[in-house]
């Protein structure tokens, strides 16, 4: 890379996002077994059992997750950048921005805290622990409304922007997203079945959605930055060895 | 078929099999009782998917887009059927 | 809004296909990306589709009498309803397509019709489901029947503002998209296509 390449920090954001996510899903599935999370209709024994089984597990890959939590802000941050190289106005990046870093504390935080609240002293009356672990879980699950917004916000942006900075197939594909969230609801009312919080509607397929759509949003910002020429108007595409005249070169790290 | 007439000449064909469900739904049932029928389901989820692929060809134009778009519209039609028709009958036999 | 018209021919160019003989354009109505949405939507409904189905054949004495509930009538009604939506919708990007643009909105006007007569029959029929002590807590068919139909309505009241784009392009001779309102079309197909598959689930399949 030449000295003082503009493109230096994109790609420090970009491979944060990609490490956070990393540790995210290392941290949550095997470590702390939070995702996929247990079951919301166990008896007090069984949480304070499950507590008790991921002791370690809970402290220590929380305690990883407390460390790292700040490299979502990159990520955000990168997002909200897609935003403001588009032709719309600035209104939609700051939008973004503030949702998504708000739902950072529900949606991730309240999670990591109750739990580690609730494995910090494993002799905790078995009630409370079902306190915390209710709470946790269902903040986690629940409040998805932050990121439902969030999506249509990009969404929105995508669709009226003219500088073709992310496909409209993208666009679209924040539209399934924010709609498989709603989906997530039910869980504050059922304690078991398809639409609890670890149901077959309300978590698997909502995850292989999530799934799908964060591969898609990873490649496409990383595609966003390999074409990024700093200008205002339309991002030039991909230049492809026969196409003479373009002025970016695909320069990938 | 003239351009003009022929939405008019799908729309018939889609709703005579929407009546058709009525008549398949009297045939389901034991004096006002639902029973089960594997055939009656079999046959509603393959109407229905004939139905599906006449929105596809026909209202969304598929039939003039391009062949990747016929085959991959036409795949999900089978897709879908796969996955209904399956999970009916695994469910049926998980009983 | 958007730009005006910038990809594919303009108004009034011929891009209907030719009949048996002819050499019919091949092209895709729209953006293409639309059938990312259409394509992708579509799969995640029939996951929803394949749990229901699942566990309706496993606990199917249950759904058997709670379905009995529901009225095919109006089942049918809504079905017919969007069926004859989606026809005027043809309509409209045919007649969009063809500069008439009268007609066009017309027709786009229609389709919000029939669209809202739906809307109106499924809330009624809400209302009378509820009425009749079946909400979606009642049991595990009324749940699944309030998630499918209550997830489609909600694709609907997007597929209103949907239109609502439709008419907007239709009306100002500066902004007419062809594109846009093919995409929107597409958007729209794809609401009477769910519930298609919904209609023959909910109502019909035993």
């Amino acid at each position: 890379m030449r000295r003082n390449n503009p493109k230096r920090e994109l790609w420090f954001a970009w491979y944060t996002t990609v490490i956070f996510y990393n540790f995210y899903f290392i941290v949550f599935f095997p470590v702390t077994h939070a995702q996929p999370p247990p079951h919301p209709y166990w008896s007090d024994a069984l949480v304070a059992n499950w507590f008790g089984h991921n002791h370690h597990g809970l402290i220590i890959g929380f305690g990883i997750i407390f460390a790292v939590a700040g490299l979502t802000a990159p990520q955000n941050a990168l997002i909200a950048y897609s935003m403001r190289r588009m032709s719309v106005s600035r209104v939609f990046a700051w939008s973004y921005l503030v949702l998504y870093s708000v739902a950072a504390i529900p949606g991730l935080l309240l999670l990591c805290v109750a739990l580690s609240v609730g494995a910090l002293r494993p002799a905790r009356d078995p009630a409370q622990l079902h306190w915390l672990y209710d709470f946790g879980l269902l903040s986690f699950t629940g409040t998805m409304g932050l990121f439902l917004i969030g999506s249509l916000v990009w969404m929105l942006a995508i669709l009226l922007d003219k500088n073709r900075v992310l496909p409209k197939w993208f666009g679209y594909l924040n539209l399934c997203n924010a709609l498989t969230e709603v989906v997530i609801a039910p869980a504050w009312i059922f304690h078991a079945g398809v639409f609890s919080w670890n149901g077959l509607i309300s978590w698997w397929v909502d995850i292989v959605v999530f799934g799908i759509y964060t591969g898609a949003f990873l490649t496409q910002l990383r595609k966003l930055i390999q074409r990024e020429d700093f200008g205002d108007g339309p991002l030039p595409e991909l230049t492809k060895p026969h196409r003479a005249g373009a002025s970016l070169a695909g320069t990938a790290p | 078929m003239n351009a003009k007439v022929r939405p008019l000449v799908i729309w018939l064909i889609l709703s005579a099999i929407t009546l058709g469900y009525l008549a398949l739904d009297s045939s389901a049932d034991d004096h006002g009782a639902y029973r089960a029928s594997s055939v009656v389901t079999t046959i509603a989820i393959g109407l229905a998917l004939v139905k599906v692929r006449l929105i596809f060809r026909e209202f969304m134009q598929v039939r003039n887009a391009p062949a990747l778009l016929c085959r991959i519209t036409d795949l999900w039609v089978l897709l879908i059927g796969a996955a209904l028709l399956g999970s009916y009958f695994i469910g049926l036999a998980a009983r | 809004m958007t730009e005006i018209a910038e990809a594919g021919p303009p108004p009034g160019a011929d891009r209907q296909p030719a009949e048996a003989a002819g050499k019919p354009a091949r092209h895709i109505p729209g953006q293409p990306d639309m059938w990312v949405l259409v394509l992708f939507e579509a799969l995640v409904f029939t996951a929803y589709f394949a749990v229901y189905l699942y566990h309706r054949s496993a606990y199917s004495g249950l759904f058997l009498r709670s379905q009995a509930s529901l009225s095919p009538w109006l089942g049918t009604l809504d079905t017919l309803l969007l069926l004859t939506s989606s026809m005027f919708m043809l309509r409209c990007v045919q007649a969009a397509r063809a500069g008439a643009f009268r007609s066009a909105m017309a027709n786009a006007h229609l389709t919000g019709a029939m669209g809202a007569a739906f809307l109106a029959s499924k809330i009624t029929e809400w209302f009378l489901l509820v009425h009749g002590g079946h909400t979606f807590t009642s049991n595990q068919f009324f749940m699944y029947y309030f998630f499918l139909t209550g997830i489609h309505l909600l694709h609907l009241l997007i597929g209103f503002i949907i239109l609502g784009v439709i008419i907007y392009q239709l009306r100002g001779p500066r902004r007419r998209s062809l594109e846009l309102v093919e995409t929107c079309a597409t958007y729209w197909h794809t609401v009477d296509l769910l519930w298609v598959l919904i209609f023959s689930l909910l109502y019909v399949v035993r």
